[in-house]
């Protein structure tokens, strides 16, 4: 599984973060405050434009394959991945409820295209069209912190890069949908605005989870080498 | 050694009855303490109202009965209020909201009803007529909502229930005080009327309120009187309910074509009876037309909530002492529908009813004089304080108006007995000082200001006491609904005590399989995520918003929950297509031991995993669309959805749909009793009835018209009829007979050397679910036909969307390796059935239980008939997807009971059915006792009776409805066993 090509320090990893948790800071400067509320499609617009370079960037460099893939071929694969995880993000969503009309249409499509940016986008960078990959990344969600939290080992940084905030970024957004039908009559509350907030919330803590489990597991191995 | 340690099918049975029957004792002890039928007085209140009130109890003073005549001139004697009129015409318009005659917010109604009623219209123009918005009280319902207008009281919230049983009215009322001094009262229309006084009616002609759809003759039956009334001049009292315009907005909502045409025959009614009254040469100016309407309609035309158009109801009285030089008729004049009791009382000159607690509306005795006025309100004033004796014996009248005996002083400051003594003293005082002066003609300003501040000191203590005494139903006894409760939680704990009983036995005696699943003990995302859903619906519950917008919680976790299916589902079919060779050899051995019907049509290892995916879609998109067919809840319930869209659309649209989905599930009905592959004679003739019951359907659909105002059509009730008996005979046959005329061989099922499973077992299992599977295929696709039938015409479509689910879950499900736990299984089909309910329209407001399906094929009222009729049209969905369990017990993968020495009957009826039973039970159980933990913390809540209680209602009949689905698994299961081991037993012998 080229164990040595994808080992990565703990630093980086944060460095990764910072980047992609830079976009996002950038993206709400430009905006301004309450701009999601005010104009949602413009707000996730701008979310969509400053975080998808980064994300396909920073990913693309962390790709699990660097000798036979070219950073150029894995930008590639991001960007190929970016519709089609949306086009999946939206049929969740749906399927969940969000409306279809005319009028939600634009926001709908940037929502997904941000969530695809959280969850599809990097893995489809890392990996490509590996299904082992996949596989093991997926499998992750099935024992997500239930069993053996012992998978963000030195092998498989990256996976608990990619994994733990893309987790966190779903569990955000579905958790974001309950006030909907609170009958408080405030704007927020409008498809997908808390959607957003929760999903936003949610990716930057997964993000905080993962570089947390990563340096305890990088001491813990510290300890054991000692 | 499993059998050891799995509990016993007996013990497990017994243990579960034992459950369910604490909770019902739990369930009835809390009906019985959040619910009162509330104390009433009983008697009726006679020349003692006139006196008064003393102090200590309420002696029975039981006087002699008079003749009328003399208990006429009594009163009169006693009263010192003259009688204002001597003859009534009450006229109930029912479901009329006050906003088509009076307009809402100070603005007169719109143009169009202003032109529907010139008449009416003309009358309150002229000063001649007031009216009120009289807000009835929850639940809107015609009988209640009758009652509290003749006795004054507001019942209890479960006389909703008692609605379909009407029994005499027993309490003191209007009518019977009329009665009482020698009225002679004539009833038209409504029957409801009949059933309250059977006995008090000189002339009586009732019509019934059972056939919803029809429009015109319902009230033609009681306008044909009317001439001969109008001449005949020996009744005292005339009562006339018209039922049309409630039929109206039930068919039609409240902007039907029908309702200005409604409107305009109403108007006419009053017209005719106005001037015939006016005409009367002896006394033109004794009679008082009093115009009601017992409750309002929502926009599209059903009551029972609280909503202000539902509890916005109409009163206008039009006679001599209402008549003014000055008014604006369309001020927003609020009162009570119980306002009314009073204030007749007072005009006909009769003792106000006992338990009344509504106030004398003001502008009704404009032809009193100043002293008249108040000796009218202190005889509600008295009324009110008898009343008040009985809740709180503390308050004394003498006492509270010599406040120089120091009662007062000695109470907590600011208690209520001290607010309501301290204003009935206050009136009472301001009342007395202008008698006072009285005998020094002392005729001035000032007696006009003291007449001023005692009305104002009268209403301030009538308001407090009124609002008091209507609030006192929510008094609860408390330790009675903690034991209640604390009952359900026992059951609620002994019932998941049980299932993690079963799980313990399960995995000790699977330690010898090497089935992957199971020795994975790991909690998976789907469990999880089950039980965390569970823990957000429980926390949901406590807020008003989501009880009223429940049917989003169930879309989003059932939706979720397939979710998690889907990538589940990737999931493994990522981990085959890189395991592909070892699959290869696995493939066959799943194989030999596989008899469930549904898979016995074989895939390739690919294409197997192609439907796994597509049937989870199915169940996704399915369930999207039929959360877009009704909008439903409260808040957003004008939201444009499907429903709305093919309402305005042409009728046919909604017919086609509605035969496309006959044809559909007579067709899915065929092909799955092809999956038989037997030629018997019994399953070929299950196929022609069900077909035949399918032609019945399609033919009720053409015959109903839909929006039309013409009589019942018999023919339709005979079909309906036809399809009932032919229906039940059916499933009866089915049930009796499929057991007995299954294979107990298979040609299949060949005694291979299989070296896990018994040949002889797998003969009988394959013979069980072999009956099973007929049977419960049957229940389902013959219960689908009875909902086409009865639902609602909108409904068809979402009703076979249900039906695919519930297939596509069973397809899914059925597979020789489950991706699933069983009981993660179970839960998702319970929570389609929920799901589907709210998908079929339904709310947890009592208005939208559609009536009109509780009347299909029923020839005669009867009260058992159309309730069991309307709870199969309302719990359709639930009942659905139990039916369908049993499907889903006879394809499920039975692998697990394949230990050659855990065949034993019992272990395989344990392994059948117990998680099938016990799941649903168990979440219903959760619902059920935490709902009711919620509805004791919010027993003070302003949303107490209008969103919480009505909830609560359904949550019951929820209950039913999960005792009943789980009955007929057990029962099934039970039954079909039972003979198996009969027939086996006998071939034994037979073959030794
Ligand atoms: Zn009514
Ligand atoms: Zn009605």
């Amino acid at each position: 599984m080229g164990a040595e090509a994808t080992q990565i320090s703990a630093f980086a990893a944060a460095a990764a973060h910072a980047l992609c948790f830079a976009g996002l800071a950038a993206a709400h400067s430009f905006a301004g405050r309450g701009a999601l509320i005010s104009d949602p499609a413009l707000a996730l617009r701008l979310l969509v434009v400053c975080e998808a370079p980064l994300v396909i960037v920073v990913f693309s460099l962390l790709r699990r394959d660097p000798e036979r893939c070219s950073l150029i071929k894995a930008a590639a694969r991001g960007l190929l991945g970016l519709p089609i995880g949306a086009f999946l993000n939206a049929f969740g969503a749906i399927v969940l409820g969000a409306p279809v009309g005319i009028k939600y249409w634009t926001a709908t499509t940037y929502w997904s295209l941000l969530m695809s940016l959280f969850t599809f986008v990097p893995a489809a960078c890392v990996f490509g069209a590996s299904k082992v990959d996949w596989q093991n990344v997926l499998s992750y969600s099935a024992v997500f912190l239930f069993s053996h939290a012992s998978y963000c080992t030195s092998s498989n940084v990256v996976d608990c890069m990619i994994s733990v905030p893309s987790h966190g970024a779903v569990i955000g957004a579905w958790l974001g949908a309950w006030p909907m039908p609170l009958d408080w009559e405030r704007p927020w509350q409008e498809w997908p605005i808390c959607v957003t907030y929760g999903a936003v919330a949610g990716h930057l803590i997964g993000m905080l989870v993962s570089l947390i489990l990563i340096v305890a597991h990088k001491r813990r191995v510290r300890v054991k080498a000692d | 050694m499993g059998a050891a340690s799995s509990p016993s099918c007996a013990a497990l049975a017994s243990w579960t009855v034992a459950a369910v029957l604490l909770q019902v004792a739990g369930l009835s002890l809390f009906l019985y303490g959040f619910f009162p039928v509330k104390p009433t007085l009983p008697g009726l209140s006679g020349a003692e109202s006139y006196r008064t009130p003393s102090c200590g109890p309420v002696g029975g003073g039981e006087e002699p009965a008079l003749p009328p005549d003399q208990l006429r001139s009594l009163y009169r004697e006693l009263s010192g209020v003259p009688r204002v009129y001597d003859r009534l015409v009450l006229m109930v318009i029912d479901g009329l909201p006050a906003e088509f005659v009076l307009g809402r917010g100070g603005k007169p109604p719109s143009k169009e009803m202003m032109e529907s009623m010139p008449y009416t219209q003309s009358l309150l123009a002229g000063c001649k007529a007031v009216g009120y918005h009289a807000k009835a009280a929850p639940p809107t319902v015609t009988m209640p909502r009758l009652k509290s207008m003749v006795s004054g009281a507001i019942g209890g919230f479960l006389d909703v229930a008692l609605n379909f049983n009407t029994q005499a009215f027993l309490d003191d009322n209007l009518l019977d005080q009329l009665h009482a001094i020698g009225y002679k009262l004539v009833m038209l229309g409504d029957e409801t009327w009949i059933k309250l006084f059977p006995t008090l009616f000189y002339r009586q002609d009732g019509v019934s309120s059972f056939y919803v759809k029809d429009t015109v003759e319902v009230d033609f039956n009681v306008s044909r009187h009317l001439e001969f009334e109008l001449d005949a001049k020996d009744w005292d009292a005339l009562i006339l309910h018209y039922l049309g315009l409630d039929h109206v907005g039930h068919t039609g909502g409240r902007r039907s074509v029908l309702m200005t045409k409604k409107l305009k025959e109403m108007d006419d009614v009053i017209r005719r009876i106005h001037t015939a009254s006016m005409s009367l040469q002896d006394s033109p100016d004794r009679t008082l037309l009093v115009v009601v309407s017992d409750h309002g309609m929502t926009e599209g035309g059903n009551h029972g909530g609280s909503s202000y158009e539902e509890t916005d109801s109409l009163a206008l009285f039009i006679g001599h002492s209402v008549e003014s030089s000055y008014c604006s008729p369309y001020d927003q004049k609020e009162a009570l529908q119980v306002d009314l009791a009073p204030t007749l009382a007072l005009l006909f000159g009769i003792p106000i009813p006992k338990n009344n607690i509504g106030i004398l509306l003001p502008e009704l005795v404009n032809s009193l004089t100043d002293d008249q006025k108040l000796r009218s309100l202190e005889l509600n004033s008295w009324q009110i304080v008898r009343l008040l004796q009985e809740q709180l014996p503390a308050i004394c009248f003498e006492h509270c108006i010599n406040p120089n005996d120091g009662w007062g002083i000695g109470m907590l400051p600011e208690s209520t007995e001290e607010k309501l003594c301290h204003l009935l003293s206050k009136a009472y005082a301001s009342h007395q000082s202008p008698r006072l002066h009285r005998d020094s003609d002392f005729k001035s300003v000032e007696a006009v200001g003291h007449f001023g501040t005692a009305v104002d000191a009268y209403y301030g203590f009538l308001r407090y006491a009124s609002e008091w005494l209507s609030h006192r139903a929510t008094d609860k006894p408390l330790y009675l609904l903690v034991s209640a409760i604390s009952l359900m939680i026992v059951s609620c704990f002994s019932l998941a005590g049980i299932i993690s009983c079963l799980f313990r036995g399960n995995s000790s005696s699977q330690v010898e399989q090497h089935s992957e699943l199971h020795l994975d003990k790991h909690w998976h995302l789907d469990e999880v995520f089950v039980l965390m859903g569970m823990l957000l619906y429980v926390i949901s519950l406590g807020s008003s918003s989501f009880v009223e917008e429940e049917q989003y919680t169930w879309h989003f976790l059932t939706s979720s929950l397939y979710l998690i299916f889907l990538f589940k589902t990737v999931q493994s079919m990522l981990k085959e297509s890189n395991s592909t060779v070892l699959r290869k050899s696995e493939a066959k051995i799943f194989h030999r031991n596989n008899y469930s019907f549904l898979t016995s049509y074989k895939f390739g290892p690919g294409q197997r995993d192609g439907y796994k995916l597509y049937t989870v879609l199915v169940v996704l998109v399915s369930g999207r669309i039929i959360r877009a067919w009704h909008q439903g809840g409260v808040n957003w319930v004008h939201i444009l959805d499907i429903s709305k869209i093919l309402a305005q659309a042409d009728p046919y649209i909604i017919k086609c749909l509605q035969i496309i989905s006959v044809l559909v599930v007579v067709v899915l009905y065929a092909v799955s009793l092809m999956l038989l592959r037997t030629r018997k004679v019994h399953v070929i003739g299950l196929w022609f009835s069900h077909l035949f019951c399918g032609l019945l359907v399609v033919l009720h659909i053409w015959e109903s018209q839909l929006n039309t105002s013409v009589l019942i059509n018999h023919s339709t009730t005979s079909i309906a009829q036809i399809f009932y008996a032919i229906a039940s005979m059916s499933i009866v046959l089915t049930i009796l007979v499929s057991p007995w005329v299954s294979p107990i061989h298979s040609e299949e099922a060949e005694p291979t050397s299989s070296s896990s499973s018994n040949p002889e077992k797998t003969v009988h299992l394959h013979g069980i679910n072999y009956s099973v599977f007929l049977t419960g295929i049957t229940y389902t696709m013959f219960w689908c036909l009875l909902q086409l039938l009865l639902q609602q015409a909108i409904n068809a479509i979402p009703l076979l969307l249900i039906l695919l689910q519930i297939i596509s879950s069973v397809i899914h499900f059925s597979r020789e390796k489950p991706l699933h736990r069983q009981w993660v299984q179970v839960v998702a089909m319970q929570l389609l059935g929920l799901t589907g309910h709210f998908g079929l329209g339904n709310t947890n407001s009592l208005a939208s239980i559609d009536v009109a399906g509780a009347f299909v094929g029923i020839s005669s009222y009867s009260t058992v008939l159309s309730g069991l009729l309307m709870f199969i049209s309302t719990y359709g969905s639930p009942l659905l997807l139990y039916l369908g369990m049993v499907v889903y017990i006879s394809v499920k993968d039975n692998d697990d009971i394949s230990a050659p020495q855990l065949f034993k009957w019992s272990s395989i009826l344990n392994k059948m059915i117990a998680l099938p039973c016990l799941v649903p039970l168990l979440i219903n159980s959760i619902a059920l006792t935490s709902y009711t933990i919620v509805l004791l913390l919010m027993r003070n809540h302003l949303f107490v009776w209008s969103v919480f209680s009505p909830k609560y209602l359904y949550v019951c009949a929820a209950t039913v409805c999960t005792y009943a689905g789980v009955l007929i698994i057990a029962m099934t299961a039970v039954y079909t066993c039972a003979v198996f081991s009969f027939r086996t037993r006998s071939y034994r012998n037979k073959s030794m």
